[in-house]
């Protein structure tokens, strides 16, 4: 007992730093760190990007018009077959500047200049120059952190536009990402465009992602092939973020006549998704 | 002569809370550093580790256990900054701890150069601990959304050697102030003539 309460007379200051340390340390982590990004957000606000480098970005737009080009008329072949048009357009979005990358080197996120003032949700997509970057998966009041396409944990389902084979893409750190077919014998060459498909219930569909660049079709136990995006994720400045709430998983009720060609084992499609909590 | 000491003691309560004040405000400055991506500080599109590099400057005069719990502290807001899976607090923990052992044995005298080395071994360390987690999931998890272990594997060799090299050519900038801080703290503390 005298033991403890001279230990106590010793290092009572320091024992309630330590405790008020970790319970601070356990609050910011409990709240994304939001306490830490506001700060961040505001100190380098005189350094946020202006309109000066779009001009980069210029030939990356030009491909993201190609590749919707390429989807549209894709689409529009489907179309003259039916009746009936299918997809809705998506609402505008929010532009953001991006103001940092990601703080750990296991991640490939990024964070960006608006957050729930702007009234951003967790599960908003977010696009750019080039097509689809990645979805929002923290937000504090005035800046959100965005999960890339490139993250090892992202999984988006994907289609290719001209034959819409569809599988799901997954990151593979870097700007080159691998797409896995459902399919055994996907028809799909070099070359060809990806797109989101519409059975990713994250991601709204029609969002062009890149473009195929190597085939390993004999790959076990899916084939699978690369693609490289068409976003440059590692100098992109400027970002737009799309409201988007997730969809139900009414894989089967969502068929439509259009879909039919696809072939049926597409309902074991692994957890899209990713894993941070 | 009581009125020189208490001066004296004023004096050390308020150096006290400045030194807190320090303490604080530099791990705070390494958090802010993270996310940002200045000239000079990206190698193979990799940051250095600005908070493994504080805990390293914190832990080489301190106890064991004080280099523990700075890392275990250091580790719960980086995994706010990240997210909760792989965790950083396993890695900035044995850092924290091992760091401090390290220079108890005298092995290695403290300078800029062998700080750097310890910067260096310690981000190797730390990234390892973060690949054997995503390794551990990957083998026990069947959904697991990680790739193969060799790829894993891959990638820790290139995050682990960048981020090394990219920390301990950093670590100088952060070791300087602080240890020069702390010297002259110390200065202030130590009663005089005792």
């Amino acid at each position: 007992m005298f033991a403890l309460r001279r230990w106590w007379n010793q290092y009572a200051l320091k024992a309630g730093l330590v405790a008020l340390m970790i319970v601070a340390a356990l609050g910011m982590r409990e709240n994304g760190g939001a306490v830490i990004y506001e700060m961040y957000r505001w100190i380098t606000r005189p350094f946020h990007p202006g309109p000066a480098r779009e001009a980069i970005l210029q030939s990356s737009y030009a491909q993201e018009l190609q590749q919707r080009l390429v989807e549209l008329e894709s689409q529009n072949r489907s179309l003259r077959q039916i009746v009936e048009g299918e997809s809705q357009p998506l609402p505008g979005g929010t532009p953001a500047a991006v103001i940092g990358r990601s703080a750990g080197d296991w991640w490939q996120q990024i964070v960006i200049s608006r957050g729930e003032r702007d009234g951003i949700t967790p599960d908003d997509v977010v696009t750019g120059p080039g097509g689809l970057i990645g979805r929002v998966v923290a937000v504090s009041p005035n800046s959100s952190r965005v999960l890339l396409v490139s993250d090892p944990t992202s999984r988006i389902g994907a289609r290719v536009s001209r034959s819409r084979a569809t599988g799901y893409i997954r990151g593979a750190m870097g700007q080159r990402v691998v797409m896995e077919f459902f399919d055994k014998i996907p028809d799909v060459k070099v070359g060809d465009v990806v797109v989101t498909s519409a059975y990713s219930k994250l991601f709204p569909q029609d969002i062009p992602i890149g473009r195929v660049v190597d085939l390993n079709l004999s790959k076990s136990p899916a084939p699978e092939v690369t693609v490289e995006l068409t976003a440059p994720l590692s100098i992109v400045e400027w970002v737009e973020v799309v409201p988007f709430a997730p969809k139900a998983i009414d894989v089967p009720a969502a068929r439509e006549p259009l879909q039919e060609a696809i072939p049926r084992n597409e309902e074991a499609a692994p957890e899209e998704g990713d894993r941070t909590p | 002569m009581t009125a020189a000491r208490q001066s004296g003691l004023a004096q050390r309560r308020r150096y006290r809370w400045i030194n807190i004040g320090v303490v604080i405000g530099s791990a705070l400055v390494c958090t802010l550093l993270l996310p940002m991506r200045l000239p000079g500080m990206v190698l193979l599109g990799v940051g250095p580790s600005w908070l493994l590099m504080w805990l390293v400057v914190w832990s080489v005069q301190r106890s064991g256990v004080e280099g523990a719990i700075a890392g275990f502290i250091l580790g719960l807001i980086h995994d706010g900054l990240t997210g909760y899976f792989p965790t950083h607090t396993i890695g900035l923990t044995l850092v924290g701890f091992l760091t401090a052992r390290i220079q108890k044995q005298r092995f290695i005298q403290e300078d800029f150069v062998s700080v750097a080395i310890i910067v260096f071994g310690m981000t190797v360390i730390a990234q390892t601990t973060m690949a054997l987690q995503i390794s551990v999931h990957q083998l026990i998890s069947n959904t697991s959304p990680y790739p193969g272990l060799p790829e894993i594997w891959l990638q820790h060799q290139r995050i682990a050697l960048s981020s090394a090299i990219l920390s301990s050519l950093w670590a100088p900038a952060i070791y300087y102030p602080l240890s020069r801080w702390w010297a002259h703290y110390e200065q202030v503390m130590t009663p005089p003539g005792g």
